[in-house]
């Protein structure tokens, strides 16, 4: 009793070994089937490394109700990277499931150049939803084009709910050419309280470089 | 000063902006820790440090010889470097509390009869945390006697882990260790020094190990607390997310995980779930 | 006077429920999701909450089934507050433990209301 150390070099902590799946890919992808949350997580963990098994992460993510094991898909999908990523996750932004929206917007954010070529499209999409989520991919993708996006939203987007956010946007990265734009919107939403204070803050933000 | 006779003076070694851009990203790859441009001065002063100490005469060669050495050596030279460790006996003394009271009383409700209670501080640094917490469990937590513990600290840096096996310490060091406790558990050492006594210095496993490296943190598992404090403040928000995904992952279900006073699980992941104990904010893993 | 905790990502959303709040002489203090909402109202006690839907990390409904869980702060009432206009939307905030539900954006006065009602300022 009293203080005590492990006795393996290796390993500190729980020694249980039930290692049973092979450690290749193959081994992995039946793991991320196994009942029992905490090993489908370390397979969605370990097929981080295989860039050529995303889909079968992605197509994990549909059934899985473990919101552990979920969120260690969509991290190895973000250290994964690339356009087969941006392109799969896209679908996600329609779910009904929020944990799935919300995971891939983030996923999605950290991807910079697989995410912006797919951008305009997410921002001219009929459904007001996904142009909002496409704004809130914007609020954290560092892009040089943000501004122009942002500017695109409000010169055209007629929804209020969508320019809420595009105005809460141009706070953060607005310049001065969006001023014109700016107050432009807010006589086209003059009867918005909201929108008017937005745009306020966004005015005062851009005026002081802030 | 003192002036070094003429053209004897060491030639000085400029970081350019591309250099620190170049280093930040190296660096960042390499350890998941990222320098803000108000750090510039802080890095490149340590940066300059390690290049002369190399006997290097410029960034570049310095930095060809760190990314092609084989041994990784310097590599690790200059993560101790970059990483200050700022910590005392009993700092946050009000997380030891929650954990005597609050926190393991919890654990050993779902313990099985034999299992040890497992504890990990990460990181660990020179020690204080880690001896801290041994000190506290023998004087205030009876069950002590019962049941095993095992207490892990681990840090990125391998000079702070070995001192941190010496346990010596400065007078600043243990400030706020009560003077009963200071005389049963420290020797004095000249200048001003104090020695962990070597019986309380076996009570703690001290291991390398990065936190935001998968493969590092699969090495530890079945932890039931997790001591992680001001660490993840370093890191951006991706590396921080790993950090968190690898803590979870070394955790028992029901495990429990501290942070630094000034952090928030909430800004990192949704992994865990928030607990109010009477002393603190506490986060664990979903039983 | 109520002490209202205002959880929504968009920080201008924030600022505009705060100057509404402290105008109707409220003590606001925020949130920018879910867990750190969680976070705030267990270190803190709040009088009101007012709760955006869709947010990262935590959303509004999941955060209120968190609070609707927890004793010492489940009688919190609070308002839900989104762009979803449909009963079946309402329906949802109504399930995860909302007591109001607001369309936004949303009118000064509206809000000022509602938030009177909620804290039982006035009775309807």
């Amino acid at each position: 009793m009293g203080f005590v150390k492990s006795d393996t070099q290796e390993v500190v902590g729980s020694t249980e070994h039930r290692r049973e799946y092979s450690r290749d890919p193959e081994g992995m992808l039946q793991q991320l089937r196994d009942p029992d949350p905490a090993r489908r997580r370390w397979a969605a963990r370990d097929l981080g490394e295989f860039p050529e098994y995303v889909s079968h992460l992605v197509d994990a993510l549909e059934n899985e109700d473990d919101e552990t094991v979920r969120q260690a898909i969509f991290d190895s999908l973000a250290r994964i990277g690339g356009d087969e990523v941006a392109e799969l996750l896209l679908p996600f932004l329609r779910s009904e499931d929020a944990q799935l929206r919300n995971g891939a917007v983030e996923v999605l954010t950290e991807l910079p150049d697989a995410t912006a070529p797919r951008m305009e499209k997410l921002l001219h999409d009929p459904d007001p939803d996904i142009r909002i989520f496409a704004l809130d991919i914007l609020r954290v993708l560092p892009h040089p084009k943000s501004p122009d996006w942002i500017a695109q939203i409000l010169a055209t987007d007629d929804h209020v709910n969508v320019i809420a956010v595009a105005v809460d946007r141009a706070a953060d990265v607005g310049t001065p050419a969006m001023v014109e734009l700016l107050e432009e919107v807010g006589q086209r939403f003059a009867d918005e309280p909201y929108i008017q204070f937005a745009i306020r803050t966004a005015l005062e933000r851009i005026a002081t470089g802030a | 000063m003192t002036p070094l006779a003429a053209g004897k003076e060491a030639p000085a070694i400029q970081i350019t902006d591309a250099d620190f851009q170049r280093f930040r990203d190296f660096f960042y790859r390499k350890t998941g820790i990222w320098f803000e441009e108000n750090r510039r001065y802080f890095v490149d002063k340590r940066l300059v440090e390690r290049i002369r100490e190399t006997g290097h005469d410029s960034f570049r060669s310095y930095f060809t010889m760190v990314r092609f050495q084989a041994s990784g050596e310097e590599l690790q030279n200059l993560i101790n470097t970059m990483t200050v460790n700022e910590t005392y006996f009993f700092r946050e003394e009000y997380q030891f509390d929650c954990l005597v009271n609050s926190v393991l009383p919890e654990v050993m409700k779902n313990k099985r009869p034999d299992d040890p209670v497992r504890i990990l501080c990460m990181p660990c640094s020179t020690g204080e945390e880690p001896y801290s917490i041994a000190i506290k469990l023998v004087e205030e937590w009876p069950e002590i006697d019962e049941v095993d513990v095992e207490l892990v600290g681990t840090d990125i840096d391998t000079t702070v882990l070995e001192r941190a096996r010496q346990g010596i310490y400065t007078k600043r060091s243990v400030q706020h260790v009560p003077p009963a406790l200071l005389k049963k558990y420290f020797d004095p050492l000249p200048g001003n020094h104090w020695q962990l006594k070597a019986f309380m210095r076996q009570c703690v496993d001290f291991r390398q190990a990065n936190v935001t490296d998968a493969a590092d943190m699969k090495r530890f598992r079945g932890f039931d607390v997790v001591f992680c404090r001001n660490l993840l403040i370093y890191f951006d928000d991706r590396s921080r997310r790993e950090a968190a995904e690898n803590l979870f992952g070394v955790m028992n279900p029901g495990g429990f995980i501290m942070l630094g006073h000034s952090e928030s699980m909430s800004r990192i992941s949704s992994l865990f779930k928030v607990r109010r104990f009477p002393e603190a904010i506490v986060y664990q893993r979903p039983l | 006077m109520a002490r209202i905790l205002v959880v929504d990502d968009a920080a201008t959303v924030r600022s505009y429920h705060r100057m509404v709040l402290e105008q109707a002489g409220h003590e606001v203090s925020e949130a920018e999701n879910g867990l750190e909402a969680l976070e705030k109202v267990l270190r803190d006690p709040v009088d009101l909450l007012l709760v955006d839907i869709n947010m990262p990390k935590m959303d509004g409904y999941r955060f209120l089934r968190e609070v609707r869980r927890d004793e010492t702060i489940r009688a919190i009432p609070a308002v839900m507050i989104s762009t979803e206009a449909e009963d079946s939307d309402k329906e949802l905030a109504w399930h995860a433990g909302a007591n109001t539900y607001l369309v936004k954006p949303a009118k000064p006065e509206v809000l000022q209301r509602l938030v009177a009602l909620a804290t039982g300022e006035v009775t309807a």
